[in-house]
Formats: C-alpha cells, sequence, structure tokens
C-alpha cells in the first residue's frame, strides 16, 4: 500500500515536472505571435541602437502598425558593437526574430549561415526596381555571395568630411577642395596647447571604412580586388596614400586617436577637440545635437592625382530571417520601407540617403549639407563607387580583427605602412580565391 | 497455486532491483544537470577543436585532427596572449593580495564608523563589471576624464590617454582591476581574521611579541587557506577575464593587452572560426586544471588538519 502511495507521488512529480517543462517550452516559443483572432507579432531587432535613431525606429513601427492592423511590430534594439554575438547565438539556437537592421557588410556571413531570407520575389513582384536607386540595388546584391537580394535597398549612407567652418575662418583658411588644402587644413587648425588638433583619425575598432575612405579616394582606385582576383592594398597608389594618412597621426591628431572608435571620433568633434572628421552622413543629426549647423561645413573627400572621384557609399536597410514564422506580414514591413512615406520619414530621421527616387526629390534632401553633398556625390557622371568585397566571408575577420593590431602598430610607427599594405594584400587576395573556389 | 509460487519467487528479485537503483534515480537529477551544463559543453568543446568549423565558411568545415593545434603552435598571437595573460595573472594577483590584505588588516581594527568604512571597502566587488569599465572608461576619457584637467594644469599635454599607450594601457587595466578585484581578498582574510582568539594575541604581547611577529606567528597561518583559495579563484577568474579588458582596451593598443581569453574570444566570437577558438579554449582549459593542481599540491590545501 505504502509502496503504491509512493509510486503515485513519484508519477505526480514527473507529471508535473512533463507539465512545467511544456510549459517551458510554450513559453519560448511565445514570441512568434499569431495568435487565433488573425493577430500577427513580429520581432525587429535593430542592429544600431542610439536613442535618437530608437525613437524613430518606433515612429517608423508606428506608422506601419497604423497602416496595417492585425500586425505588431516589437522592437528590440542590440548593442552597435557586438549585436553579431547575439545574432550568431540565435541562429545557433534556432531563436531569430522575423525582421533585422543589417548592413551591406553583415550580408555574406549571414547568408552565410542560412540565417537571411532572399527577397527577390518581394522586390520583383512589387515593382520596386523601378522605384529604387539602381546603384543602391546593385551593390546590395552584390553585398551577397549569391547575388541575390537579401535587404532592402532602403537607405544609403555616403561617407564624407565633416569641417569645423567656424575654425577654418578664424585660421583663415576655405573649406579644402584638395588633398593638400586638406592638410594645410589639418596643420592650420591644430594647436596642442590648446587641446585644438585639426583632424581626428580613427585608430581604433572598426577603423577600415575611415581608411578606405581616405585612401582609396586618395588613390583613385575604386576596386579592391584587380582583374586577377589581387588585392589593391598593395598597389603604389594606395601605399603612398596610406602613408599621407599615418602622417596625420600624431601631427595634427590627438595621441589619443590610438584607440578611437566611432564613439571616441564624434565626441572629439562635436566637443570642439578636433575641427575635421571622416564619417558617414548619418552622423549628421548627431553632430547638429552639439554643433549649430553655421559652425559645420560637409563635403566628399577630394578628387585624386588621377582625376578619379572615388565615392564610398555603404546600403543599408531591413532584411527578414528564413525562419520567420510570418514571412508574408515581415514582407509587408519591408515594402514599407522603401514605400515614399516610410523611406522619406525614415531616411530623414536618420540622416540617410534615401533608396526611394521620389523620395530623393524632396525638399529635405537638398536642405541638408550632408545629404547635399550625398547627391552631389550620386550625380556627378565622372565618379566611381568604391567596390567593397563585402561579398567575401572573411572581409570582417581580416579588416577589423587581424588589421587593428597591426594598423595601431603603424601608427605608432612600429610598423611600415609598405609591410602594412603588402601583408594584408596577400590575406585579403587568399581569401578572394578561397572565396571564387567556392563558388565554382 | 503455481503463479503464486512465480509470484513469491519474482517479487523479492524485483525488490532488490529496485533497491539497487533506488541511489541512482536519486542522484539522477544532479547527474542529469552535471551531464548538461558541464559534460556537454566541455566535450563539445573538445569536439570542435578537432574541426575546421567556420560557420561563414561552411564548405571548409570538417575533421581535421590536431591541425589547429599545429597552427597554434606556430601562431605568434597564441604565444604573445599566452605571455600576456601570465604577466596580467601574476601582476594582478600579488597587487589584490597585498592590498585585500592591508584594507583586511585595517577594517579589522576596531575604530568608529568601522561598518561604513566595510561596506565602501567591499562596494567595488559589487559593482557589474560593466559599469566597473564604464567608471573607468570615463575616468581615462581624454576629453572629459582626470587627463583633461591634468592638460589643464599643465601637467601632461593635451589629447594623451592612458589607454592609449602599450605599457600605460597595461597598468590603466591594472588599476581597474584592482579597484573590483582587492575587496574580495579583504572579505575571505576578514572572515578568517575575525575567527581568530583575542586572547592569542594578548598572550603573545605579554611575550613580548611585536607586530610582525604577532602577524607571523599567528595572523598569517589562520588566514593562509583564506589567502590560498583566494589567490586561487582569483587567478583563474584573473586569467579568464575578457569583459573588463574588452570593453576597456579591446585587446589594444596593438593587440598589447589580449589575454588568451579574449584572443578566444575575437576568433570564436567575432572571426565566427569556432574550431579554431575551441582549441585555444582546449589549451586554456588544460593549463587551467595542471595549475590548479599544483597550486593546491604545493599549499597542502587540505592536509593541514
Amino acid at each position: 500500500m505504502r509502496s503504491k502511495t509512493m509510486r503515485t507521488k513519484r508519477w505526480m512529480l514527473v507529471s508535473v515536472a512533463a507539465i512545467g517543462a511544456m510549459t517551458l517550452a510554450s513559453c519560448t516559443s511565445g514570441g512568434e505571435g499569431g495568435g487565433a483572432d488573425g493577430e500577427v507579432t513580429l520581432e525587429l531587432w535593430d542592429t544600431d541602437t542610439r536613442p535618437e535613431r530608437t525613437e524613430n525606429l518606433e515612429k517608423l513601427i508606428d506608422m506601419f502598425e497604423a497602416e496595417n492592423p492585425g500586425i505588431t511590430i516589437d522592437y528590440l534594439g542590440l548593442p552597435t558593437d557586438s549585436y553579431m554575438q547575439k545574432i550568431s547565438t540565435a541562429i545557433s539556437t534556432g531563436a531569430t526574430p522575423d525582421l533585422l537592421t543589417p548592413k551591406a557588410s553583415d550580408i555574406s556571413a549571414l547568408v552565410a549561415q542560412g540565417a537571411l531570407a532572399p527577397i527577390e520575389d518581394v522586390f520583383v513582384d512589387g515593382g520596386w526596381e523601378e522605384q529604387i536607386d539602381p546603384v543602391m540595388v546593385e551593390s546590395t546584391r552584390a553585398a551577397a555571395p549569391d547575388g541575390q537580394l537579401y535587404m532592402t535597398p532602403a537607405t544609403a549612407l555616403v561617407d564624407v568630411i565633416y569641417y569645423r567652418a567656424d575654425w577654418l575662418k578664424e585660421a583663415g583658411l576655405e573649406t579644402p577642395a584638395t588633398w593638400d588644402e586638406f592638410e594645410a587644413a589639418a596643420e592650420g587648425m591644430t594647436d596642442k596647447a590648446s587641446g585644438q588638433f585639426g583632424y581626428t583619425i580613427r585608430g581604433g575598432s572598426g577603423f577600415f571604412p575611415q581608411f578606405m575612405d581616405m585612401v582609396y579616394t586618395r588613390a583613385g582606385i575604386g576596386e579592391l580586388f584587380d582583374e586577377d582576383g589581387a588585392s589593391t592594398l598593395d598597389d603604389p597608389a594606395v601605399i603612398e596614400a596610406t602613408q599621407a594618412y599615418v602622417d596625420l597621426y600624431g601631427a595634427t591628431t590627438a595621441d589619443s586617436d590610438l584607440t578611437a572608435d566611432f564613439k571616441v571620433m564624434i565626441a572629439q568633434f562635436s566637443g570642439g577637440g578636433a575641427g575635421m572628421l571622416s564619417h558617414s552622413i548619418g552622423s549628421y543629426p548627431t553632430i547638429l545635437e552639439s554643433l549649430e549647423s553655421e559652425q559645420i561645413a560637409v563635403g566628399l573627400p577630394y578628387p585624386s592625382e588621377n582625376g578619379s572621384q572615388v565615392i564610398a557609399q555603404l546600403t543599408t536597410g531591413f532584411g527578414m530571417f528564413a525562419d520567420s514564422e510570418h514571412k508574408e506580414a515581415a514582407a509587408k514591413f519591408l515594402e514599407f520601407t522603401m514605400g515614399e512615406e516610410g523611406n522619406s520619414f525614415w531616411a530623414e530621421a536618420s540622416g540617410y540617403m534615401p533608396g526611394n527616387t521620389a523620395v530623393a526629390d524632396e525638399p529635405w534632401v537638398a536642405e541638408s549639407q550632408a545629404l547635399a553633398a550625398a547627391a552631389e556625390a550620386r550625380s556627378n557622371p565622372d565618379a566611381i563607387p568604391l567596390n567593397v568585397p563585402y561579398y567575401l566571408p572573411e572581409w570582417t575577420s581580416i579588416t577589423d580583427t587581424a588589421m587593428l593590431p597591426d594598423w595601431q602598430s603603424v601608427l605608432q610607427g612600429n610598423m611600415s605602412v609598405e609591410d602594412f599594405c603588402t601583408t594584408y594584400a596577400k590575406e585579403l587576395t587568399e581569401a578572394q580565391a578561397r572565396y571564387e573556389d567556392a563558388m565554382k | 497455486m503455481t503463479s503464486t509460487t512465480q509470484a513469491q519467487g519474482i517479487t523479492p528479485t524485483r525488490r532488490r532491483g529496485g533497491k539497487r537503483w533506488y541511489p541512482y534515480l536519486l542522484i539522477a537529477p544532479a547527474a542529469a544537470l552535471v551531464a548538461i551544463f558541464l559534460v556537454y559543453p566541455v566535450g563539445s568543446v573538445f569536439y570542435y577543436s578537432l574541426q575546421n568549423y567556420n560557420v561563414t565558411m561552411p564548405l571548409y568545415n570538417g575533421f581535421v585532427g590536431f591541425d589547429n593545434f599545429v597552427a597554434i603552435a606556430n601562431d605568434q598571437k597564441f604565444w604573445d596572449s599566452l605571455l600576456f595573460t601570465f604577466k596580467w595573472v601574476v601582476v594582478e594577483i600579488g597587487l589584490q593580495f597585498v592590498f585585500g590584505l592591508i584594507l583586511a588588516l585595517l577594517i579589522n581594527q576596531a575604530f568608529k564608523g568601522r561598518g561604513i568604512v566595510r561596506s565602501l571597502v567591499f562596494t567595488p566587488w559589487a559593482v557589474a563589471g560593466i559599469l566597473t569599465t564604464t567608471i573607468w572608461l570615463l575616468i581615462y576619457n581624454p576629453t572629459t576624464g582626470v587627463g583633461r584637467y591634468l592638460a589643464d594644469m599643465g601637467l601632461i599635454p593635451y589629447g594623451t590617454s592612458l589607454l592609449a599607450g602599450e605599457d600605460t594601457a597595461f597598468w590603466a587595466a591594472v588599476l581597474a582591476e584592482l579597484w573590483k578585484g582587492a575587496p574580495f581578498f579583504a572579505i575571505l582574510i576578514l572572515a578568517d581574521l575575525q575567527s581568530v582568539p583575542a586572547e592569542l594575541y594578548e598572550s603573545a604581547e605579554m611575550d613580548g611579541a611585536g607586530r610582525v611577529r604577532k602577524f607571523l606567528s599567528i595572523t598569517w597561518p589562520h588566514i593562509r587557506l583564506a589567502v590560498v583559495i583566494a589567490t586561487l579563484l582569483r587567478a583563474v577568474w584573473e586569467f579568464n577575464n575578457v569583459d573588463l579588458l574588452y570593453t576597456l582596451t579591446g585587446g589594444g593598443p596593438a593587440g598589447s593587452t589580449t589575454t588568451l581569453p579574449l584572443y578566444v574570444a575575437q576568433t570564436a566570437i567575432y572571426d565566427r572560426d569556432f574550431g579554431y577558438g575551441s582549441a585555444l579554449t582546449v589549451i586554456a582549459f588544460v593549463l587551467l586544471i595542471i595549475f590548479t593542481a599544483v597550486y593546491l599540491r604545493i599549499n597542502r590545501f587540505g592536509k593541514d588538519d
């Protein structure tokens, strides 16, 4: 009798445990939404969380939800410098959300893991091919190893140079129009005794976009690989331009720039520590929070000695995860970000170039100094786009993790520019060969 | 009648069998948890250390035997990070022990407001790692931190940061971690100090013992085990330190503050090369096991009684 009671108790325990496990299991899959009443809840992960961006993204979501009753979007902001860790974990555990805000540079790694869903059908069937800037569409497709579209070409960032117009005026200088004038301005605005530096160089994490922006434009080379698949990083013109860029460090920059990431650079420029800054147009709204628009001038990097005007541009947008159970609803949001209303709001609020060609003609685009500079780049028939091989699976690991310590050694004078360029030209060439081998 | 006999013959055997399994059933939940949270993760790291496993390049994934370990032997970054890890652990543990001991001896004295002082001393240990880094990043910030004020006073040039020099970044990180780590030593040592009978000190004083003699003959024997366990725990934690160094220096400048676990993080988490990262982890795991066994043996831990 006693034994029977104990057995009963044991079974009760097992049953309770099983019910508990089922409850937990149901909790973990609770984020799928899709209730019986037809309501759909999508989850959106943002990869560039900043207070003002979060606010704008939530407004964009509100606009979408107002037009699409029955679809709700839950927003989750991820840290800018570590979002890939969270995404990688989600991919490994099958817990990916429905929507993401990737950059073109993220696509290759995500596609290689089978994480993103191609959106060619959504794009073509929706007639977006005629409405979105073809250069942005092409560069977004080129960012994926299979040449398909995995992200809406909703917006683009163009790299520009910001100037402290008031400092230039005080120093009796014009806004630079050539590389020589740029160096003269950097020297002219540097007053180390008062903590004022002419330029802020990115020596820390994520240095390579600024490097390309300042080096490849000066060298007048728009391709990271030549026709034979060899890296152009060791091209004599690139080495020479790199040396000129490195020479700025210490002479016209703060020594602390050795470890400066983008937040430090922006703070340096906005806080009155530096007179010039190379960054994308996306920083313009942030800079305007500290400085008046009259205090700032914005322009493109200058033409090279060979006459080429190289333009560095990065497409950003919205993507959909392959495991999303609500692809139809997610696709509606993707289309909303490319449509005139959504695209106009998001691009203006973010300070990005709009992908929708009708939006590009709206008056607010011309009123922004940064966007006007970007528009000038787009309209220049002689401009060469900087073709960055984001499709390379090893791109980030080479240009960030591997290169960074040696880049800092170069800035400190512990490694020559030539050694740096030739070492990583070899690595990039080998990575390109592996990629081509894999694509055969 | 036959069936009754069979039943009588089988039931005791079943009961004996049930009794034999009963202890195993009792430890099964704990064993399952250990298997899930310890054996499986560690086993999977050993498994992946023998694989080429990079999620961004699945074409090349597969079994490679000991190739990852051979590559590590020729990887200068590994040797540099290992050397730095030992330097980091030795300096950190040495300083944390000295400052923790001094703090513990000080706050073990009777004085007015001792409770508040003890709370303040232990506060850094309660601060989250990321908050510790944020505090020290603000202190070291060249525009808004201490450096700016020193530059305003003309003591250092503008635009300099302790985190931007290879030598200074090390000591800047050591100071930040010391601030957080020394209270841990103080807590453990203080707990043992409070168990030392006051009569021992009184007797020693009557015998004419000075402060040093009292410390060596009474205090040290009482706190020795706490010091052994505290240094062991902190050594393992400092060896595995990723959060402070990653957020404060990012392993730089020029890789000068990259510990082995930080190198693992860069390889596995950022480059997504889990095969090579797992092999690095296996080496770190083995090194820590050997260190722990040797350290405890040298200190005759658990054999004093």
